[in-house]
C-alpha cells in the first residue's frame, strides 16, 4: 500500500473521494478494496510475503479444522479423561481472554474516568477486546464436544450454580457490549450516522456494563480452577484468591497487548495511521505502560500474599518452583523493572519489549494453570497432538487476518473525516499533540457525532 | 416262650438304636453335593463333601454352629455359646441367594446382629476360598466350575474373545 | 434529568443489594444424602481381582467389546481408570509383597454433593433420591468441566464420537435396576461379595461393625464416609488407603465449598460496580451539568496553548 500511496492513490478516510471537483461517495466495494481497483488490490496482496505465510497456514489448517468436525475430537487431540482440556482452551480461551481486557480498560479510562488523552488508542483497545473475545469463542467452538449446543445454557437448560454458567452468559453479553462499542467506528465507515448517534447515547451504560461483566468473567475463568483444588499445582492455585489472580493479571495483559498491537500496526500499516495516531503513539504507549506496571506490581503482591496465606513457601524449592520462578521473573518482575526504567527515561522501545514479555507471561500463566501444572500429581503429562497445534496456529492466523482486515478499513487507527474535510478544523485541544495544528488534521473521531460540516463561519467562532 | 424272645429281640433292637451315637447324622451326610446357584454362567460344582470331612474334621469350620459343634469365631461365640444344631445344615438354609433385593434388605435391617450376613454365593466363595488359599486348594474360578457358553460370552473369553485389539489409547480415550 | 434518575436508581440498587445479601452463604449446612439413599460398601480385603464386576457392568450397560477378555489378568500390569468403554475397572496394588496383592475397584462414587453436578452449566447431572448421580446426555454441550471437577477423575468422554460425544460414567445401574430397588449388576455378580448393597446409613454401621469385630483386618477408616462431603460408595481396606490408589488429601468439604467464595462475590459486584463506577465518572467530570454526552468532552479539557 505504501507504493500506491506514494503513487497518489487516495486512501479511504472519509465518506467522499477527494479526486474530482464534485465529491463523490466511495462505494462499499471501493471501501472494501481500500480504494484500489480489484487488480491493484490483488497485486498488493500477492506482493506481501506475510500473505504467503498465511496462505500456507490456511492450506494446511483448514482441512484439519474440517477433519476435527468430521472425525471428532479424538482425531485432533490427545485429550483424555484425565486431561480433558488441551490447547484450544488453555491457549485459545484462557490465553486470549486476559489479553482482550483492553476493551473494558480503555473504555473505562476514557468514558468513566475521563482520560480523553487516551482517545487515539481507545478504538484500537476496543477492537482488540472484541476480536480477542470473538476468537476465544471460536476456539471454544472447536473444542466443545457438541458446539451446536452452545446456546443450551442460555435457553435450554440452566445450571446457575456453575461458574461456567456465569462465564457463558457474561461472555455472550459482553460480546454484545463490545460489538456495540466498536459499531461506532463501523457506522462511521458504512455511513449510518443514526446508528452511531444511538450507540453514543448509551456509551456510559455500555462501559459500566462492560466493567461489571469483565471483572466477573475474568475472575470466573480463574474460579473454574477452584473446582479442581488438588489438580492444579499449589503455586498456581489459591483457594481464596484464584479469581483475583486472573482478574488482576488481565489488566497488564490487555494494556500490553494494545501496546504490542499498536507497535505492529504502526510499523506494518503506516499508510493507514493518521498523524494524530502516529504522533501520539509514543506518549500513549508510556501512559499504557504506567497502567500496566501498576497492574503488574499489584499482581506480584497478591501472588506473594497467596503463597503466604496458605504457607506454600516450601514449594518454591521444587522443580515446579523453578518453573514458577521463570514465569514470575520473566513475565512479571523483569517487565516491572524494565517498565520502571523506560517510563522514567521515556525509552519507548524498551517499553514495547517489556510489553511483549508481559503478554507472553500472562499467556504462560494461563497455560501453566490450565495445562502444564494441571494434574501435577499424576505421573504423566499430556503432550498436545500435532493437529491440535496446527489448528491453534490456523485460528490465530485467521484472527490476525481479520484484525488486519478491520484495521485497514474501519476508522480505528485514523480518524474518519467529516464531509468538509478540506476545511482545516481548529479542534479544541484535547491534551494530545496535533489538536491545534491548522493543517487538515483528522477531525472526526466519534466526537463529531453531529455530522454537520464545519463551515468557515462556525470555524471562526470556535475557541482556539 | 416266643413272647419272651420277641420281647428280648425288640429290647435289643431298641437298645441298639438308642445306643447309636448322635453323630450317626454323619451317615446321612451327602458325600457329594452339586452347587448350581450360578447355573447360567457356570457348570455345576462337584463338591466332594466326604473329602472335606476327612481333611477338615471340625464341622464348625464351615458350618458355624449349625451341626451342633461350637464355632471358633470369638464374635459369634459371644451369643452362640449354647446354640446347638439347626434344622437345616446346608449353607442355603441361612444364606439366601438374593440378599440385596428390597425385601431382603428390609429383613436384614430388622436383625441388627446379622445385618452383615453374606449371600449364598459370597458365603460359598469366602468360606471355601479363604481356606483353600491357606491350605492349597483350588482358587481359580474354573478350577471349581467350568464356564458354560453363556459364561464365555459374559467374560468375552474362549470363543467370544475379542479378535483384534480395538483402537484405543492413541487418539483420545484410554 | 435522565442521568440523575439513572444514578439514583443505581445507588438505590446498590444499597439494596448490599443490605439484602446474606452473609452466611458458605458453611450453611451440609447434605448428608437423601434419607432413603442407597450405597455400596466395597471391602477391599475380600477382592481377588477376578474382574467379574467389570464383565457384569459391560453387559448391563451394553458397553463395547473389551480389548482383552475379562478373565485376562495381564491388564493389572498397568493402572487403569474408568473410560467411555469401561465404567468400572479393577486395579492391582502390591503394598506389602509378603501379604499378596490388593485389588481395588474404581467407579463413580456417587457423592452426596457431587462436584460434577455443581460444575455443570446445563444441569445435566442429577442426584436421585436413591443416591445415584445420573447424567442427561441430551443437554450436554461437551465442555468437560465435570471431568476437571471430579476429585476422583471418574467421568469418561466419548472423544471418538464425532457427532454425539457425551460423558460416560457409572450410573449405579439406575435406569435398569436401582429405580426398581435392585442392586447394580456388579454387586450381584461379585463372587466374593466384596460389594455390599444397602442404605448408606446402614452400610456405615456395617462398615464400622466389621472394623470393630476384626480390627486386625482393617484400617480404622471408612473412605467415603466424609471425604468431599461423603460419597455413596464406601471403602474398607486392609492397608493404608493412599497405598491403594486413593487420594487421601481431599478433605471433608464438598468441592462446591471452594467455589462458593467466588460465587458469593458475584452479586456483590453486580450490585456495587454500577454505582461505584458511575460515581467515578461523576467525580471525573468537571462540568456539573451537561445533557449531551457528545458535546461535553469538547468543552471539558482546557485548551492547551
Amino acid at each position: 500500500m505504501k507504493r500506491y500511496k506514494a503513487d497518489g492513490v487516495a486512501t479511504v478516510d472519509s465518506m467522499y473521494k477527494v479526486s474530482g471537483e464534485t465529491p463523490a461517495k466511495w462505494s462499499l466495494l471501493e471501501k472494501l478494496l481500500l480504494g484500489l481497483t480489484p487488480r491493484q488490490y490483488l497485486a498488493q496482496a500477492v506482493r506481501n510475503p506475510f500473505n504467503w505465510i498465511l496462505a500456507i497456514i490456511f492450506a494446511v489448517g483448514f482441512p484439519i479444522i474440517a477433519g476435527r468436525f468430521l472425525f471428532g475430537l479424538s482425531w485432533v487431540t490427545h485429550s483424555s479423561c484425565d486431561y480433558p482440556w488441551g490447547l484450544f482452551l488453555g491457549f485459545g480461551l484462557f490465553g486470549m481472554v486476559p489479553l482482550s481486557s483492553s476493551g473494558f480498560q480503555l473504555g473505562t479510562a476514557v468514558e468513566v474516568f475521563g482520560r480523553h488523552d487516551l482517545e487515539p488508542i481507545e478504538r484500537l483497545g476496543l477492537l482488540n477486546g472484541l476480536l480477542g473475545y470473538f476468537f476465544a469463542v471460536c476456539y471454544l467452538m472447536v473444542d466443545l464436544g457438541q458446539p451446536w449446543r452452545l446456546p443450551y445454557p442460555m435457553v435450554v437448560a440452566w445450571g446457575p450454580a456453575a461458574v461456567l454458567f456465569l462465564v457463558a452468559w457474561h461472555v455472550a453479553t459482553y460480546l454484545s457490549v463490545q460489538i456495540a462499542e466498536v459499531s461506532v467506528a463501523f457506522f462511521e465507515w458504512i455511513g449510518f450516522p443514526m446508528g452511531k448517534r444511538g450507540v453514543r447515547r448509551i456509551t456510559l451504560g455500555l462501559t459500566v456494563a462492560g466493567i461489571i461483566l469483565s471483572t466477573l468473567h475474568q475472575g470466573a475463568l480463574g474460579a473454574l480452577f477452584t473446582y479442581a483444588p488438588g489438580k492444579v499445582h499449589p503455586l498456581w492455585y489459591s483457594a481464596s484468591f484464584q479469581w483475583l489472580h486472573f482478574f488482576v493479571s488481565s489488566i497488564p495483559g490487555g494494556l500490553c497487548m494494545v501496546i504490542v498491537v499498536s507497535t505492529i500496526a504502526r510499523s506494518t500499516m503506516t499508510w493507514r495511521c493518521d498523524d494524530r495516531f502516529r504522533e501520539n503513539l509514543d506518549k500513549l504507549t508510556i501512559t499504557l505502560a504506567k497502567g500496566a506496571s501498576m497492574g503488574l506490581a499489584t499482581y506480584l503482591t497478591i501472588k506473594l500474599i497467596s503463597i503466604a496465606h496458605d504457607n506454600k513457601w516450601e514449594y518454591l524449592g521444587s522443580g515446579w518452583g523453578a518453573w514458577y520462578a521463570v514465569e514470575m521473573v520473566g513475565g512479571v518482575i523483569l517487565p516491572l523493572v524494565l517498565f520502571a526504567y523506560s517510563i522514567r527515561n521515556k525509552k519507548v522501545g524498551v517499553i514495547r519489549f517489556s510489553a511483549l514479555l508481559t503478554v507472553v507471561g500472562v499467556v504462560l500463566n494461563r497455560m501453566n494453570t490450565a495445562m502444564f501444572t494441571f494434574n501435577w500429581k499424576l505421573p504423566e503429562r499430556e503432550i498436545p497432538h500435532w493437529r491440535e497445534v496446527v489448528i491453534c496456529i490456523t485460528l490465530y492466523a485467521v484472527y490476525i487476518t481479520v484484525y488486519r482486515f478491520i484495521l485497514c478499513r474501519l476508522p480505528i487507527l485514523y480518524g474518519w473525516k467529516t464531509a468538509d474535510e478540506a476545511v482545516p478544523a481548529a479542534e479544541p485541544a484535547k491534551g494530545y499533540v496535533g489538536a491545534a495544528h491548522p493543517a487538515p488534521a483528522a477531525v472526526g473521531t466519534y466526537h463529531s457525532s453531529v455530522e454537520e460540516p464545519i463551515t468557515s463561519a462556525s470555524l471562526s467562532t470556535m475557541p482556539e | 416262650m416266643y413272647a419272651a424272645r420277641n420281647r428280648l429281640l425288640w429290647g435289643f433292637i431298641m437298645l441298639a438304636l438308642g445306643m447309636a451315637p448322635a453323630n450317626s447324622w454323619a451317615k446321612a451326610m451327602p458325600d457329594s453335593i452339586s452347587l448350581d446357584a450360578l447355573a447360567q454362567l457356570y457348570e455345576k460344582v462337584k463338591f466332594n463333601h466326604a473329602k472335606h470331612i476327612r481333611l477338615v474334621r471340625d464341622c464348625a469350620e464351615c458350618h458355624h454352629h449349625t451341626t451342633g459343634t461350637l464355632t471358633a469365631d470369638a464374635n459369634c461365640v459371644r451369643c452362640h455359646k449354647n446354640s446347638g444344631a439347626t434344622a437345616v445344615v446346608a449353607c442355603r438354609g441361612c444364606h439366601s441367594a438374593q440378599t440385596f433385593s428390597a425385601e431382603a434388605l428390609r429383613e436384614k435391617g430388622k436383625n441388627i446382629y446379622h445385618m452383615d450376613k453374606l449371600s449364598l454365593k459370597g458365603a460359598y466363595h469366602q468360606n471355601c476360598m479363604g481356606c483353600h488359599a491357606k491350605a492349597g486348594g483350588p482358587t481359580g474360578c474354573q478350577e471349581c466350575h467350568a464356564l458354560k457358553k453363556a459364561g464365555e460370552a459374559f467374560y468375552n473369553t474362549g470363543r467370544f474373545a475379542p479378535k483384534h485389539a480395538a483402537m484405543n489409547g492413541k487418539h483420545g480415550g484410554e | 434529568m435522565k442521568r440523575r434518575d439513572f444514578l439514583k436508581s443505581c445507588i438505590l440498587c446498590g444499597a439494596a443489594g448490599a443490605l439484602g445479601v446474606s452473609g452466611k452463604a458458605w458453611g450453611a449446612g451440609s447434605f448428608e444424602g437423601y434419607p432413603e439413599g442407597m450405597g455400596v460398601l466395597v471391602d477391599l480385603t475380600r477382592c481377588v481381582g477376578c474382574r467379574t464386576c467389570e464383565a457384569a457392568c459391560n453387559k448391563e450397560q451394553k458397553l463395547p467389546e473389551p480389548d482383552v477378555p475379562f478373565t485376562d489378568q495381564s491388564v493389572f500390569e498397568e493402572k487403569r481408570r474408568p473410560t467411555e468403554r469401561a465404567y468400572t475397572v479393577v486395579n492391582r496394588f502390591e503394598p506389602k509383597r509378603e501379604e499378596g496383592p490388593v485389588y481395588r475397584k474404581v467407579q463413580c462414587n456417587h457423592c452426596n454433593e457431587p462436584a460434577c453436578l455443581t460444575s455443570c452449566f446445563v444441569n445435566a447431572y442429577t442426584k436421585t433420591k436413591e443416591g445415584a448421580v445420573v447424567y442427561n446426555p441430551k443437554v450436554c454441550v461437551g465442555c468437560r468441566n465435570c471431568m476437571v471437577a471430579c476429585p476422583f477423575n471418574v467421568p469418561g468422554y466419548s472423544y471418538s464420537s464425532a457427532f454425539n460425544p457425551v460423558v460416560k460414567k457409572c450410573i449405579f445401574c439406575y435406569d435398569t435396576r436401582l429405580k426398581f430397588g435392585r442392586p447394580p449388576a456388579c454387586v450381584e455378580a461379585c463372587p466374593q461379595e466384596v460389594l455390599t448393597f444397602g442404605h448408606r446409613k446402614d452400610l456405615l454401621k456395617i462398615a464400622h461393625e466389621r472394623i470393630r469385630e476384626t480390627p486386625d483386618r482393617y484400617v480404622d477408616h471408612v473412605y467415603g464416609e466424609k471425604e468431599v462431603g461423603g460419597t455413596s460408595w464406601l471403602y474398607l481396606s486392609g492397608v493404608q488407603f493412599d497405598r491403594v490408589g486413593f487420594d487421601t488429601t481431599l478433605g471433608n468439604e464438598p468441592i462446591i465449598s471452594n467455589v462458593k467464595e467466588f460465587l458469593g462475590t458475584v452479586p456483590m459486584v453486580l450490585s456495587i460496580w454500577p454505582a461505584l463506577f458511575t460515581g467515578f465518572h461523576l467525580l471525573s467530570n468537571r462540568k456539573q451539568d451537561h445533557s449531551d454526552h457528545g458535546d461535553s468532552h469538547s468543552d471539558q479539557e482546557d485548551p492547551k496553548p
